[in-house]
């Protein structure tokens, strides 16, 4: 029993344990999950303390037989890319439970819920660490039930038709992408006469140009999805807005994360022509949803729906930088991904906290309660500076190593399909670095819309509109400093994660020169990385 | 003609549910009210009793053995459709006591009529020859027809039993036509070992074929396939709830297993499969038509059996993916099929216990809005039936995942199948949808009126061992498909 096995696990014991308290008994459960979840944070910095950063490959492995008919292993382990999304997960969780307005107004089932937030907890460690296809499928979908509970029992108005929306989505996508496991798994078993779903193992093999590309496609969809990627998009606004803030704070802090990490764990290096090939077109895909996301964040007048948007739009700046196929470029996207995770999640605990004051979410219902509220307005800025990109907080840094790296990612693409055609790293760059400015625009406008101003309406001066008190200054400060913290000295994330980008690079580059070299190449073995 | 006693000895659990039924049969000439329920608990006995033999005779079994100049066979396959059919008559008897004495139609014969219809079953699943297929596939019939409609004061209950048996005596025409027909042309050949030995010859004429598809379309209307699945519906709504399981789980399997060894032992040959008129070919056709339009039907229904129902034929066009696989060469497709047989009869068992258990005599229940509220009443038995919607819609962590993934596995192995298993895969989608309808109920919809359950200890322990047995598929699948046969092939 590995450290990896005993953080998956220890979410899943916290359910067992929730399940047998009696559902009267609210604070004991919640304490209980809150527990879990703080026990997991807490155990997961062992991980970081056993990790060499030094090292490219996986660390810190459990390999047991599961089906052994099959060749499907319990295969855990951890690298620099997944390492920080892991502790994204298990940091936000806790933050997440101590926060009062976590389940929503609608205050009920405190024990479902806390069920619901510890298996999904397991669901998200385990797809992060899984090495083994097949059991990276299972944790993956098991991230998806309790999701659709959070968001059908505890959501809002439209909660049915969003939750619905959210499984078939997923679903969708997730499904293909099995096809295209099990297809891997014939076309390995036929390349070498072994059976094996291992990762490390199926991502040796050499597809021949076409199945390549439909088997990424098939991983690409599942990824796009999740993301979301512009036009797959639209599930996204549905599932924030119905969600409470806890499903809120988790789907944008960690569950958008799978399609990026998906990315570059999966598709990327997997299928090394399709990618190429298609890079620049997921690229542009990528520029118009900053673009679109930007845009339609502007118009928003519910401010979960705005910060709704403003996901699509961040997370473009990560599958940009990931498509940029550069260490900088990745690197950044890397910390883009866990910076969006703690500002977007502080986004949504502010709006959560918001409602639960107001009772609304329309931004004309508010004005001026900076005058009212000081200490949560003075935070709530400071995440919002955080999200829009200013140096010294956390969203910073990311933005401008993908912007780097993009604009550098010329020497990337010239293999590419689309070579030649306009310098398109370049443009690309140039645009979405424009959309920086449309995302302070958006979040800015929002902040002055519900804290500036004049503090006339009266329902703003009601004596039940009280400042941040109890658990809530724990919650707000801790994510702030985890954004102070990102955005000063990002170096420790950036040492742990640079030799697994740099190694991941070199054998994507490597494997993309031998399969360039006989494009249809039965399928066969790329040669084992140094 | 020798008739040895080893020969008897080797169709012991099948003898054991007649010989126990007969028992049944005659105690209940003596039964009160009161101990009436004593018969059913005489049905469980005679199941696990079957299921010891069955455990006895496993061993040996790794060699197929024929019987009775090649009718009937023992094997793996065999037995391990025995062991389906008893797991679906056994959860069948523990269900079914507190639901008929709710709607007042308890009575001995039922329970006799449960064990000799898993007989016919297991008839099925052995029958290696023409005759004794025919004779299990009538015993099997003929109990699931009085079965259907046993509730006597229900008239969906004789509608659905009339329709269900009208045209299944039809479906029974068709098969003793092929049969004749297959018969004459092979030279007068009735066990499958004969035929394939025949085919080479036979296969010249066009009347072997006609043989050959009248005997497979009397199949496939047991199994529900589109376009003879029109029974389903009304006979699945109209049946007193348990046996609905029953039927749903163990008609199905047993078909099943006679089209697996049907088609691989008498119609293996290469020129009966590959040709255009193959069967592989239709199997695929019918594979894909089945699997859209259940599904597709199921999403327009508000009756949640016959929403079921729909969804078992969809699930029979799962299997079919599996059949042809394994007719286009791949060796993991038959114990994929059996699993999934295994699994799905666990889950359906399940399913309709539950939907058994909600009503009482006033008020059924069947509609999906019904059961609004059900998570937070009776959370133990909504989270028993989530497990059993999700793993009828093949999500992990449960038993249906694994069946379908091994059903999909094995299908990848001839690339002719990719398209048919993106088209499986959709339609699986699609099934999400209308399952999570009850779920949606279950837990997002407060109650509309109290909920007055037909409780019982048996269907408690029933939902107990069903739900931890579709997780336990669900998460340590390993032994019970390597009992099915090895799934890597080779």
């Amino acid at each position: 029993m590995g450290i990896l096995t005993w953080i998956t696990l220890l979410p899943l014991a916290g359910a067992a344990l929730v399940m047998l308290v009696p559902r009267e008994e609210e604070s004991i459960l919640r304490g209980i999950g809150l527990g879990t979840a703080i026990v997991t944070f807490l155990a997961s910095l062992f991980i970081l303390s056993d990790f060499d950063a030094s090292k490219a490959g996986f660390q810190l492995e459990v390999d047991k037989v599961w089906v052994e008919s099959l060749g499907v292993h319990f295969h855990l382990g951890i690298d620099g890319i997944s390492l920080w999304l892991v502790l994204l997960t298990t940091f936000l969780m806790p933050v997440t439970l101590l926060a009062p307005q976590a389940i929503g107004t609608r205050n009920i089932r405190v024990r479902d819920f806390m069920v619901a937030m510890l298996v999904l907890e397991a669901g998200m460690i385990g797809a992060f660490v899984a090495l083994d296809m097949f059991v990276f499928y299972v944790f993956w979908e098991l991230m998806l039930i309790p999701m659709y509970f959070i968001i059908g029992i505890w959501g809002g108005e439209r909660r049915l038709y969003a939750s619905i929306k959210f499984v078939i989505y997923t679903l969708v996508g997730s499904l293909l992408m099995l096809v295209a496991i099990l297809y891997l798994y014939a076309q390995y078993h036929a390349a070498t006469g072994s059976f094996s779903f291992d990762y490390v193992a199926l991502s040796r093999l050499s597809l021949p140009f076409e199945p390549q590309l439909f088997c990424f496609l098939a991983f690409a969809l599942a990824f796009a999805i999740k993301v979301p990627i512009f036009p797959l998009h639209t599930w996204l606004p549905d599932a924030h807005v119905e969600a409470p803030t806890g499903g809120s704070v988790i789907l944008a802090g960690v569950l958008l994360k799978f399609g990026t990490y998906g990315f570059l764990r999966f598709a990327l290096p997997m299928f090394p022509l399709a990618a190429d090939a298609t890079a620049p077109l997921i690229a542009i895909l990528a520029v118009i949803g900053i673009v679109f996301g930007a845009l339609m964040a502007y118009v928003q007048s519910d401010a979960k729906k705005l910060v709704a948007y403003s996901s699509v739009s961040h997370l473009g700046f990560v599958v940009l930088g990931i498509f940029s196929m550069g260490q900088m470029g990745v690197q950044g996207a890397i910390f883009q991904m866990l910076a969006h995770g703690i500002s977007t999640g502080g986004l949504f605990l502010g709006v959560g906290l918001l409602y639960d004051r107001r009772h609304t979410r329309n931004l004309e219902d508010f004005g001026g309660l900076w005058k009212k509220i000081p200490i949560f307005s003075a935070c709530f800025l400071v995440i919002v500076l955080a999200s829009v990109g200013l140096p010294g907080l956390c969203g910073f840094v990311g933005e401008f190593l993908i912007l780097l790296g993009t604009f550098g990612a010329n020497k990337a693409w010239t293999h590419s399909g689309m070579q030649g055609f306009f310098p398109m790293p370049r443009l690309l760059t140039v645009i979405s670095a424009s959309a920086v400015i449309l995302s302070a625009m958006y979040l800015l406008t929002m902040t002055q819309k519900i804290f500036f101003g004049p503090l006339d309406k009266p329902a703003n001066k009601d004596p039940h509109v009280r400042d941040l008190h109890g658990r809530e200054y724990w919650v707000f400060g801790i994510i702030i400093v985890a954004a102070l913290g990102m955005g000063i000295y990002p170096q420790p994330i950036l040492a742990r994660s640079e030799k697994s980008v740099a190694g991941m690079i070199d054998s994507f580059q490597a494997r993309l020169k031998d399969a360039k070299a006989n494009p249809q190449a039965p399928a066969h073995l790329f040669p084992a990385n140094p | 003609m020798t008739f040895d006693s080893s020969q008897i000895l080797a169709y012991l659990p099948m003898l054991i549910l007649i010989g126990m039924g007969c028992v049944i049969l005659l105690a209940e000439t003596f039964a009160t009210e009161e101990n009436r329920r004593g018969l059913a608990w005489l049905g469980i006995g005679g199941c696990i009793a079957s299921a010891g033999a069955l455990v006895m005779q496993w061993p040996e079994a790794a060699q197929a053995a024929t019987h009775f100049q090649g009718s009937l066979v023992v094997d793996r396959m065999a037995l391990y459709l025995d062991a389906t059919f008893l797991v679906a008559s056994l959860l069948t008897l523990l269900f079914a006591p507190p639901y008929l004495r709710e709607q007042g139609f308890e009575f001995g014969e039922f329970y006799a009529l449960v064990l000799f219809g898993a007989a016919g079953m297991m008839m099925v699943a052995h029958a290696a020859g023409f005759v004794s297929l025919l004779i299990g596939i009538e015993t099997m019939s003929l109990a699931a027809y009085v079965l259907t409609g046993s509730w006597r004061r229900s008239l969906r209950s004789s509608e659905g039993a009339m329709k269900y048996f009208l045209m299944g005596a039809l479906a029974t025409g068709f098969m003793v036509y092929g049969m004749a027909l297959v018969y004459g042309t092979t030279g007068g050949e009735l066990s499958y070992a004969g035929i394939a030995a025949k085919v080479p010859e036979a296969a010249k004429s066009p009347v072997f074929f006609f043989g050959e598809y009248f005997i497979l379309i009397a199949l496939f209307f047991k199994v529900a396939a589109v376009p003879f699945h029109m029974w389903a519906p009304d006979a699945y709504e109209g049946a007193p709830t348990p046996v609905t399981g029953f039927m749903a789980a163990g008609v199905k399997a047993a078909a099943f297993g006679a089209i697996v060894r049907l088609l691989e032992s008498g119609f293996g040959n290469p020129l009966l499969v590959f040709d255009f008129t193959g069967w592989a070919n239709i199997l695929v056709v019918l594979a894909a038509v089945t699997m859209v339009v259940g599904n597709l039907a199921a999403l327009r229904q508000e009756n949640i059996k016959r929403m079921l129902a729909y969804s078992s034929v969809g699930h029979a066009g799962y299997l079919l993916v599996g059949v042809a696989a394994m007719g286009l060469g791949s060796q993991s497709a038959k114990p994929a099929v059996l699993f999934y047989l295994l699994s799905y009869t666990f889950t359906t068992l399940g399913s309709f216990g539950v939907i058994a258990w909600i009503g009482n005599r006033q008020d059924e229940r069947l509609f999906v809005d019904d059961w609004a509220g059900v998570g937070t009443s009776r959370p133990a038995v909504a989270l028993a039936m989530t497990v059993f919607l999700l793993s009828l819609g093949g999500v992990p962590p449960t038993g249906g995942f694994f069946a379908k993934f091994f059903l999909f596995k094995a299908a990848l192995e001839s690339p002719q199948l990719y398209w048919l298993v993106v088209v499986g895969v959709l339609s699986s989608v699609v099934s999400i949808f209308y399952y999570l309808r009850v779920v949606v109920a279950m837990y997002f919809r407060d109650p509309m009126r109290p909920l007055v359950p037909t409780d019982a200890a048996s269907t408690r322990a029933a939902l107990v061992i069903t739900a931890v047995a579709v997780l336990l598929l669900g998460i340590f699948p390993g032994p019970f498909v390597e009992w099915a046969g090895p799934l890597l092939g080779k």
